[in-house]
């Protein structure tokens, strides 16, 4: 059986399901015994979920166009940002 | 160098000073190359590789020199090939172009300040030599587009398949270097972008002119010994020169059965030119052996996996050889050669199964680049899918190169604003999750939005469709974002080595089956922002990208300029702190809190 240290050491591949199927059953078998392990692990997992669905830091549709007009107007009358090839 | 200075994998005999093909080579390159020395055990392959050479390279025809040996140097540069472009480095040095030029173009010949058709030509000439099932006839096109008539583009195509088959060469028989080598950098692949898988036999893409086997001996051989004129050979008859001297160099090599049989160098040219996803040659093989006497599911059965084929194991350990070398991405070491000599081969075997490898894939190249309909029904069309794992690293995903932005793109590099608008409105709000992400606050990061797109802007001309123009396009963003954060001093630590210290997890609380329905949508957005913004920088950096962009691990390690352990760890990091910050509020005993 593996320590929860080296259960840690694995942990950031296997959330990325990066393990061989050997390791794989390492962890899941430490996981099935260790709690505190099992609780980090289903945690994480259930923390990336929240986060990836969060919609955090997306632009106001409404705040976009102000943006957008003023990069291209800055482009038009900049004659520094020549395109050059 | 001197011939005793030879480190090839085979031994040089002397075969006189007034060997007429080492004549030619000393008078066109200045020496006799050590690849040439290191095949003197058969010299009727070094007398017709010189006639064959003079035809397509030395003699003066409507590509100059220049571009000729610039094409050899650009694809040799393509294929790893040490060897390659110290020859031709030396050789364009000697035709006076500048050593600044030619160091460039070994770096990456399009900063290299060639003019436009030039770097058309290598364009066409790298995809050619490296993706040619990719190659369909939008490239010849984009060469017409540049001036180039059907006669230079044929020089073109035959130059690049010269080059296929010098590489070829040189990685089986290692000769040393005949001048100063070259650095080359390793991951220089310059494949043009957005093509699809095309197969090789979506033309003849070349115009072509009648010619009677009556009056034309190459036709009256080809007949004789095939039955047939393979229209591999019908597309070259604007330079009826090359295919004399293709003719005799194919009597010389694939002719005499002294050395390796009939046999064995038929079902060499079958493998290399499956490896190589070549339908069309893969089915006229096929057909030559039924015509030697297999039956057509032996034939399969060699082209599909030579190992379950009725072979002896010497003729298999042969085929593993040829099918290494013809693939050009491996390299092929000494222990390749001892193998093939522990299987009783001599070095005139091993001598001339190279020979006939580079051979298979000069016509591997050739075809695709003429892009010829099959002579014979093809039993197998090849696709990716018949890659070898190994190789389909190196190939495009289906479908992967296709970037949705190329054409959006294009435009503004012609010169079109309204184009940029676009670009700029389709990933606006991918630019700003990114920026608010890592420099973490709204009005920092409107200002790195700005300067994000100025930049890609004023750089989109040197775009070159590497990477799609989205990851560039993040790159960009994270390097703005970087330098705000470096500017505020708030990154310090970003570029230190990691200080890695033991895990403690502080919230062990087990959490609920659905721990986001304990909040609304807002307060969930919320939580997450705080904490996000909470992360030490360079821990919130990797996370906003892989876990909030969701780009790969390598897209993010390339975009930060980090290794990609030290991105792993810092993500793992990341996403623990982030988990303890969430714990408090997620946790199956949370009151609600901080919402």
């Amino acid at each position: 059986m593996i320590t929860c240290s080296e259960f840690m050491d694995e942990f950031g591949d296997y959330l990325e399901s990066e393990v061989s199927t050997k390791v794989r059953q390492q962890l899941e078998d430490h996981v099935a015994h260790c709690r505190t392990c099992q609780v980090i692990c289903d945690s994480t997992r259930k923390t990336l979920k929240i986060v990836t669905d969060s919609g955090s830091f997306d632009l106001p549709e409404a705040a976009l166009k102000p943006i957008v007009d003023r990069i291209m107007a800055k482009i038009r009358t900049d004659q520094g940002y020549s395109n050059s090839f | 160098m001197a011939a005793e200075n030879l480190m090839s994998y085979l031994q040089e005999v002397d075969l006189g000073g007034t060997f007429p093909p080492f004549v030619s080579f000393e008078e066109h390159f200045g020496v006799v190359p050590n690849l040439f020395r290191a095949q003197t055990l058969l010299p009727r392959v070094l007398e017709c590789e010189a006639e064959f050479m003079g035809a397509v390279l030395f003699k003066d025809s409507i590509l100059s020199r220049i571009q000729k040996e610039c094409i050899l140097l650009a694809v040799g540069v393509e294929c790893q090939s040490n060897y390659c472009v110290a020859l031709h480095y030396q050789v364009l040095r000697s035709l006076g172009v500048p050593v600044s030029r030619l160091d460039q173009i070994v770096i990456n010949y399009r900063k290299a300040a060639l003019s436009t058709s030039d770097a058309a030509l290598l364009d066409f000439a790298t995809k050619l030599a490296m993706r040619a099932p990719w190659l369909s006839r939008e490239d010849i096109e984009l060469l017409r587009d540049q001036g180039f008539n059907d006669e230079s583009i044929l020089e073109a195509i035959l130059v690049t398949s010269l080059a296929s088959f010098l590489c070829t060469l040189s990685t089986g028989l290692s000769p040393s270097p005949d001048f100063e080598p070259r650095v080359i950098p390793t991951s220089n692949h310059t494949s043009p972008p957005k093509a699809a898988y095309v197969g090789g036999t979506g033309g003849p893409y070349l115009r072509a002119v009648e010619r009677s086997p009556e009056s034309f001996p190459p036709f009256a051989i080809f007949l004789e010994r095939f039955g047939f004129i393979p229209n591999l050979f019908r597309a070259q008859t604007l330079r009826p020169d090359v295919l004399e001297a293709e003719v005799e160099l194919f009597g010389n090599v694939l002719g005499p059965k002294d050395v390796l049989s009939h046999m064995q160098k038929e079902c060499i040219l079958l493998v290399a030119a499956a490896t190589n996803l070549n339908t069309y040659c893969v089915a006229d093989h096929c057909e030559m052996l039924h015509i030697m006497g297999l039956s057509m599911e032996e034939a399969d059965q060699i082209a599909l996996d030579h190992h379950e084929a009725d072979l002896s194991k010497e003729t298999k350990a042969l085929l593993d050889f040829a099918l290494k070398l013809a693939g050009r991405r491996f390299r092929i070491r000494s222990e390749d050669i001892d193998e093939l000599i522990g299987h009783g081969f001599t070095e005139e075997h091993i001598l001339e199964t190279v020979a006939v490898t580079a051979l298979n894939n000069f016509l591997n190249t050739l075809q695709m680049g003429l892009g010829t309909t099959p002579d014979v029904k093809p039993r197998h069309v090849y696709t990716l899918k018949d890659a070898l794992p190994t190789l389909a690293e190196e190939y495009p995903a289906e479908g992967a190169q296709i970037d949705p932005d190329a054409s959006l793109v294009a435009r503004v590099q012609a010169g079109d604003l309204e184009a940029f608008e676009e670009l700029v409105i389709r990933h606006s709000r991918r630019v700003h999750r990114t920026l608010v992400g890592i420099v973490g606050n709204v009005q920092d990061a409107q200002d790195a939005f700005q300067e994000t797109f100025l930049k890609a802007f004023r750089y989109i001309g040197s775009f070159e469709g590497r990477s799609t123009f989205s990851t560039w396009l993040l790159s960009i963003a994270s390097n703005t974002a970087l330098q705000c954060l470096r500017e505020r001093k708030s990154l310090e630590s970003f570029d230190d080595e990691d200080y890695v210290e033991e895990f403690h997890p502080r919230f062990v609380r087990a959490w609920g089956d659905n721990p986001e329905q304990l909040y609304s949508e807002a307060e969930r957005r919320g939580l997450v922002e705080r904490a996000v913004m909470m992360l030490p920088s360079k821990y919130r950096v990797v996370l906003v990208l892989r876990d909030i962009e969701q780009v790969s691990t390598g897209e993010a390690a390339a975009a930060l300029n980090l290794e990609i352990p030290t991105l792993k760890s810092r993500l793992l990091r990341a996403r623990l702190m982030l988990r303890e910050a969430l714990a408090p509020h997620f946790a199956t005993s949370a009151k609600r809190m901080g919402s």
